[in-house]
């Protein structure tokens, strides 16, 4: 046996991992989605630089698509994509320093969200911290986002996720969350109300009816929307 | 019996077609007799039909369970290699790229149980009123932002509708009225900045399910 066979069979162990790791083709994605030229080597130029930095291009192709499909002008697009690019590399500096080396294009977008929603990078760093894992942190910092925007302070958004992970809350009681903080909200509960009830451990799933405060439905699996204006 | 008991070294010769010196007549006539036996047997069998070794040898290279234990064998024998020096860079880089790929994998080193976990789904009901519009949508994050990939459908209320299964997570969406106009949803967990001048509506699907206001 030469030596050739042995490098033809090393290049074709290596070669399912490359496939796996790559990204699918961020031209291709875009293009199939009808952007136009200019703009698809713009937003690749931004991927690239971003990529060098760490940031995956997926959700920057993402951010891209979005604009396009609400038809939104394209060097409007690109500033857009941009500016996202560096809000993702300061959400990714964040979480690394919440102690994850490597975090996951998902996580790094989850703390991007939290980042624009007003929760600040010490707030996304500690509650990376505090996550069970770097598969539950993505996961937290979606709920924190969604309770500060319900009207929660970031600070206690941010403290409901990290207390009911201290007392060992799995990741799908957490999702569940928004959903009753919207419940409780519906029976009169000031948001600031529905924080100091789930930091005490009533707005998790433990004990009674899945630990569900007196007076909240269960939920139904769906909402009722009015074009225009919020329901009472 | 071995042959070197009947006849003598020269005999042989003689049986083998090369007489060699005068035998004695009593043993040149047991060669001849010899001789004359194997010819008339030669004549008794028939001749093999010429395609039989074709056909042999094809059934033969037909077995894979032979080729499976030839590649097993060549598996596990020891054999000698020969290396040009030039060739071990590139086997170290070859070998170096796989453990690298395989660190920088995202996702590598979670646990197998919390992405299970996120792969579940749960039925989404989506509304919206919206008695004078011709058509209404929801796109989002879920489905590409594709505006023509989920359509709702009306109630005699004017009440558009349509119930979707979505993984749990957070997802973000808006409605799209009449294929021009992008609306967000006033009953979703969350309204954020889309960074475009509009309003995306995000939602955190938990196991149990959705409540919205």
């Amino acid at each position: 046996m030469n030596a050739k066979r042995y490098l033809y069979l090393a290049l074709l162990l290596a070669l399912p991992c490359t496939a796996g790791a790559q990204e699918v083709g961020l031209r291709t994605q875009l293009e199939a989605r009808g952007l136009p030229a200019d703009l698809v080597t713009e937003v690749e130029a931004i991927a690239a630089d971003a990529t060098a930095l760490g940031v995956p291009a997926g959700p920057l192709a993402n951010k891209a698509i979005e604009g396009w499909a609400k038809r939104v002008p394209p060097p409007r697009i690109a500033a857009v994509v941009r500016q996202y690019a560096m809000h993702m590399v300061q959400a990714r500096e964040a979480v690394m320093s919440g102690g994850v080396a490597q975090p996951s294009a998902h996580l790094i977008t989850a703390a991007t969200q939290a980042m624009a929603s007003g929760i600040d990078g010490g707030q996304v760093e500690a509650t990376v911290r505090a996550a069970p894992g770097p598969q539950a942190a993505g996961p937290g910092l979606n709920v924190a986002t969604a309770l500060h925007a319900q009207g929660m302070l970031a600070e206690q958004a941010v403290g409901v996720v990290v207390e009911a992970w201290r007392r060992g809350e799995p990741v799908s009681d957490i999702l569940d969350m928004p959903s009753l903080a919207r419940a409780m909200q519906a029976q009169g509960m000031s948001p600031a109300q529905v924080g100091q009830r789930m930091m005490q451990g009533m707005g998790g799933l433990q004990g009674g009816q899945h630990g569900r405060p007196a007076g909240v439905p269960p939920p139904e699996g769906h909402g009722r929307g009015q074009q225009g204006q919020k329901r009472p | 019996m071995s042959t070197d008991d009947r006849f003598s070294r020269d005999a042989q010769r003689y049986l083998d077609g090369e007489p060699h010196g005068e035998l004695p007549m009593g043993e040149r006539a047991g060669a001849d007799r010899l001789i004359e036996a194997v010819d008339a047997y030669g004549e008794l069998v028939q001749p093999l039909d010429a395609s039989l070794d074709d056909a042999v040898m094809a059934a033969v290279r037909g077995r894979s369970p032979a080729r499976r234990r030839t590649g097993w064998r060549w598996l596990f024998e020891p054999r000698q290699v020969s290396l040009r020096p030039v060739w071990i860079p590139a086997m170290a880089a070859a070998a170096l790229l796989v453990v690298w790929l395989g660190v920088q994998r995202p996702g590598a080193g979670e646990p197998a149980s919390a992405a299970a976990a996120v792969a579940d789904t749960v039925f989404v009901h989506f509304e919206l009123a919206a008695p004078d519009a011709r058509e209404v949508s929801v796109a989002g994050s879920f489905n590409g932002w594709r505006p023509d990939a989920v359509q709702l459908v009306r109630s005699e209320a004017g009440v558009w509708s349509t119930t979707l299964a979505l993984p749990l997570g957070e997802h973000a969406y808006q409605f799209v009225v009449d294929g021009e106009r992008w609306i967000p949803d006033p009953t979703a967990h969350a309204q954020v900045d889309d960074g475009f001048g509009g309003t995306n509506s995000l939602i955190v699907v938990g196991p149990r399910g959705v409540v919205r206001s």
